[in-house]
């Protein structure tokens, strides 16, 4: 039998010093071991069978109860103050059985791995090199569970990829403590996984584009997500260079992302008729305190695999333009402990020398990332049509209103078809700006929570639609700020939630974030056809 | 009026206290060695502020005493997943001079250890 440890904690914070915030329970559930149980799919619905008990004590009590792997969202997204679930032993992990494909399916079948919750990035990384395989791409680093990154929407900057969310062909969740409360989640018109699969975990499938669209980015809401099926693809490497090119080539690139018409050439990344390729991956850092001719890019060009290349990690161990805050924290280091002087560095220096070139896989080159100290992270996410005259205005803030000890950044995604995807535009540029947490009263500068709500108030006013990612800093309780971003959509994700799910296990998948954002909303008299399956 | 004397020793004072200092500090030291591909045993309880914040973390400090004509020694510790993380290893001055006084029969041993995080 799986077991769970509780932990009567009092409070909880995130893995970047965000919170602490009150809590009066943490679970921790343990599979059942692998000589008493040998088959994964027994100990899969054993545990299975743990969350539901914990789900059943949680509903008798009147209280609400959420999971959450490595804690790496900063925003209170994964927050409950009544029972937390700490899922990451819950890391089983499979390929899928010929019998267990759907006859529709236009999947490869040796592409689709089926992933318990709490895997991290950096196990799957390895579980599927060791098959030949590769997720298609991951956020900066590998420390988050599939379960978070799908649920909050998890990117890097693969510009035709999407986010990790954008992967998944499949979605098990347990919805309550009842013997249909275990339900797998498909696209009616992409089906992949057919009914031996699903009897094997003991759900009920239900095929439905628009519930599985509304599921896909639930911020752990619509169910304790247990397992996910993931679409990889063959392995492949990534060459990386960070190059600094002139300011006006890089904001044009983030504007039009033509590499292939622009002047923006890598030695050897180009055709056989000389024309520049286009990366898999493109990336700016900015200081927004300096008003440099020049800003630092990361590039990276898609190659098949080989064996035999250099290790990359040494390199990428000590390279500085990866995650953001690795970078600022890497500037910030003499100065810690004086958010003035930093700020005042800030303001007098440019970025420092560039990494050298490097080969690897996805997981070799979005390697560990380690504890930065307490960090705070904001995201927006706006059309890249729109990139240079949002960056012009959010660096403004920071100069004008600010200044804040932070860093900007620039990725660039594929739109995502999850209802709630902030990578919601054709191809969103996510600004970002990463550092470290201040004490406003005693730097005497502007407040992380002011920054945030003047963030809104600059786009809104200059008429820039955006969104926000959901794991980061924000202020979430801004009016209208969910309408404003997602429009239908929003209400869309709510029927949804409410068809799926009982008031009272809606009630028990809520949280303070929920609330805030108004997403807790029930909707009591939402078709019970958005639950069903499509036929 | 100070004596001569006094004063020298004022001035030889601060002197010696930094070389000591600096031999008693670059005489302690750890060095850590970290599984490239490994994925650590997570504990949400440490809230370390450091490399092992999440992680679940095994300290070994103690002092080993050998026999006579034992000259080497095994600790055996035990990682469920069956391989180690990370390993650190401390040096400190005392340890060293434990070991030298003693003609190497004591060792002091402080250890900090992560065990892999279990999988199939």
């Amino acid at each position: 039998m799986a077991t769970t440890v509780k932990h009567e904690i009092g409070s909880w914070d995130t893995f970047h010093n965000n919170g602490p915030f009150p809590t009066k329970v943490l679970y921790e559930t343990l599979l059942e071991a692998k000589g008493n149980m040998p088959s994964i799919t027994d100990r899969y619905n054993d545990a299975a069978a743990e969350i539901q008990r914990l789900i059943q004590l949680a509903l008798s009590n009147r209280e609400g109860f959420r999971a959450y792997g490595s804690a790496w969202s900063m925003s209170h997204i994964a927050h409950q103050k009544d029972n937390m679930h700490f899922n990451t032993a819950m890391n089983l992990k499979r390929t899928i059985d010929v019998d267990e494909l759907h006859p529709n399916a236009t999947y490869v079948r040796e592409n689709l791995f089926f992933f318990e919750c709490g895997n991290i990035i950096k196990e799957i990384n390895q579980f599927l090199f060791d098959n030949g395989k590769s997720l298609k791409t991951t956020g900066a680093s590998n420390g988050q569970t599939i379960a978070g990154c799908v649920s909050t929407g998890v990117h890097g900057s693969a510009l035709d990829v999407g986010s990790v969310q954008d992967s998944v062909v499949g979605i098990n969740l347990i919805i309550g403590a009842g013997i249909d409360d275990i339900v797998y989640l498909e696209r009616h018109t992409r089906p992949a996984l057919n009914d031996v699969f699903a009897s094997r975990i003991k759900a009920r499938i239900i095929r439905n584009d628009d519930l599985f669209k509304a599921a896909l980015v639930s911020l752990g809401s619509f169910g304790f997500i247990h397992g996910i099926t993931v679409e990889a693809e063959n392995r492949f490497l990534l060459n990386r260079y960070v190059k600094r090119i002139s300011k006006d080539k890089a904001l044009q690139l983030a504007q039009t992302l033509a590499f292939e018409d622009a002047d923006f050439v890598v030695e050897g990344e180009t055709d056989a008729g000389g024309k520049p390729l286009r990366p898999y991956h493109y990336k700016i850092f900015i200081n927004p305190y300096v008003n440099d001719t020049e800003y630092v890019v990361e590039a990276m060009y898609k190659k098949p695999y080989r064996s035999g290349y250099p290790d990359p990690v040494p390199r990428i161990k000590t390279a500085i333009y990866r995650d953001l805050i690795l970078l600022f924290t890497s500037i910030a280091e003499r100065f810690r402990n004086s958010i003035p002087s930093l700020i005042r560095l800030l303001q007098t220096s440019v970025l420092p020398p560039v990494d050298l070139q490097v080969t690897g896989t996805i997981g070799e080159i979005f390697w560990d990332a380690g504890y930065q100290g307490p960090a705070y992270a904001c995201a927006v996410g706006v059309d890249s049509r729109d990139s240079p005259k949002a960056l012009e205005l959010l660096a403004n803030l920071a100069k004008n209103e600010g200044p804040i000890p932070g860093l900007y950044a620039m990725r660039f995604v594929r739109q995502s078809d999850a209802t709630l995807a902030f990578t919601r535009f054709p191809v969103t540029c996510m600004l970002e700006i990463d550092g470290l947490i201040w004490n406003p009263q005693r730097d005497n500068i502007i407040s992380l929570p002011q920054f945030c709500t003047r963030i809104i108030e600059v786009l809104q006013a200059n008429n820039i639609p955006f969104t926000i990612h959901w794991g980061k800093n924000a202020d979430w309780s801004f009016p209208g700020l969910i309408e404003h971003m997602y429009g239908a959509n929003a209400q869309q994700w709510k029927e949804c939630r409410s068809a799926l799910l009982k008031e009272e296990t809606a009630a028990l998948f809520s949280n303070r974030f929920l609330q805030d954002t108004g997403l807790s909303e029930y909707i009591v008299n939402a078709p019970l056809a958005l639950a069903a399956s499509v036929v | 009026m100070e004596s001569p004397a006094i004063s020298n020793k004022k001035v030889i004072h601060p002197f010696v206290v930094t070389i000591l200092l600096s031999l008693l500090l670059s005489s302690c030291y750890s060095v850590r060695l970290m599984n490239k591909n490994g994925i650590p045993e997570p504990d949400p309880l440490n809230t370390s502020e450091d490399f092992y914040r999440g992680k679940r973390v095994h300290v070994l400090d103690t002092v080993i005493t050998l026999k006579p004509v034992e000259g080497e020694f095994y600790l055996i510790e035990r990682c469920a997943s069956g391989g180690f993380y990370s390993f650190e290893y401390k040096v400190t001055f005392g340890g060293v001079l434990l070991n030298v006084i003693t003609f190497g029969k004591k060792r002091q041993v402080k250890i900090k250890y992560v065990c892999l995080k279990q999988s199939d």
